[in-house]
């Protein structure tokens, strides 16, 4: 199938955010999904942003019965390891179901690959669900290494009062 | 008391924005961090790349130290005695969130409460972040012990989250195979 891959505009939020819930849908938790179309115009697309996008889209005859050519997306931060430097965190990397097994997901992440690299990046990282099978084997077959089961990394997170309380003085 | 514990029950700290000319302590401290990760090879960065990837025109990271008073240096002659390194990452669910990458505190100067010093003074600043988030390694019980005080969820265990890399020959197998523009 034809496809193209571009950089996010601002323009772009909306399809995005459609996707992003989409894709909470899939990880069960589309409860936990309090992002907006506007914090994503602000954080992708200010002076200092927090995030950058690449967009799939497909010729408008092979749109969705709901009418998107926009159909996958790749959400990227750049990140840094003090031991090995530069590096490109992936966030989120999501294909509509309809357009899967087309080398849609592989394309989006080997050019997430190589504007890593471009940018001098040592590192491709990104965290997976243990139960997502799928995209485990997909990963897996692509040739990277699961650095929890490998090494012992345990991804930790502090929010809420937690984090309020840890930012006092 | 000993001398040594006089010696620390006086200590004051004083944490701030790293500047370039911390960048060699920096980078003494993450090679010996590497060392007690039990990771001493994989170290490979030099203080001239933290210099250019802290303080290029959009950083890389930000780094926060911890520096005592020249009567209360380390024995290798050190005031700059710990670091915290972060940097601001996106969730689609949440918003803002601050990655902190290493906190360090010299073996010799623990238990004064730096690396709950520094680790607070990431979280304060946060930019209206949602989220600091870290990684921890599953052996490392005293570290786990700390962040779980701290309030952290370990949602490797809780919700099944894992790290996944591509670096070297299979980040550029994965680059060769990117769509041509």
């Amino acid at each position: 199938m034809e496809f193209t891959i571009r950089a996010a505009n601002v323009d772009d939020c909306k399809d995005i955010e459609r996707m992003i819930m989409e894709l909470a849908e899939c990880e069960k938790a589309i409860d936990e999904v309090k992002i907006t179309k506007r914090d994503l115009e602000q954080d992708g697309f200010s002076k200092n942003p927090f995030f950058h996008g690449i967009i799939v889209e497909v010729p408008e005859r092979h749109k969705t019965k709901e009418g998107h050519t926009k159909v996958g997306y790749a959400l990227y931060f750049f990140s840094y390891s003090s031991f090995k430097g530069r590096a490109v965190f992936m966030e989120d990397l999501y294909v509509m179901p309809e357009f899967r097994g087309k080398g849609i997901g592989k394309a989006l992440m080997s050019k997430v690959a190589q504007l890593g690299l471009a940018a001098g990046c040592q590192q491709l990282n990104f965290t997976v669900l243990d139960w997502n099978k799928p995209s485990l084997d997909f990963y897996f077959s692509q040739g990277c290494t699961d650095i929890t089961a490998e090494k012992g990394y345990h991804y930790m997170c502090c929010k809420g009062e937690a984090l309020e309380h840890l930012a006092q003085p | 008391m000993s001398s040594v514990n006089c010696h620390l029950f006086c200590l004051s700290v004083y944490y701030y924005r790293f500047h370039k000319e911390d960048c060699k302590d920096v980078a003494r401290m993450i090679m010996e961090l590497a060392v007690f990760e039990k990771m001493p090879d994989q170290a490979k960065i030099s203080h001239e790349e933290l210099e250019r990837d802290g303080f290029c025109q959009n950083p890389f990271f930000e780094c926060l130290v911890a520096e005592v008073s020249d009567e209360h240096r380390s024995k290798d002659g050190h005031t700059v005695v710990g670091y915290g390194l972060y940097y601001y990452t996106y969730s689609t669910w949440k918003g803002r969130s601050v990655y902190l990458e290493d906190l360090y505190v010299m073996p010799e100067f623990r238990g004064n409460g730096i690396g709950k010093g520094l680790m607070c003074k990431v979280a304060k600043v946060k930019k209206q972040c949602v989220r600091l988030q870290l990684a921890v390694l599953d052996w490392n019980s005293p570290a786990r012990d700390f962040y779980a005080a701290k309030g952290a969820q370990d949602l490797t265990d809780s919700e099944g989250w894992h790290f996944i890399r591509f670096d070297g020959l299979s980040l550029d197998n994965l680059v060769k195979d990117a769509p041509k523009d």
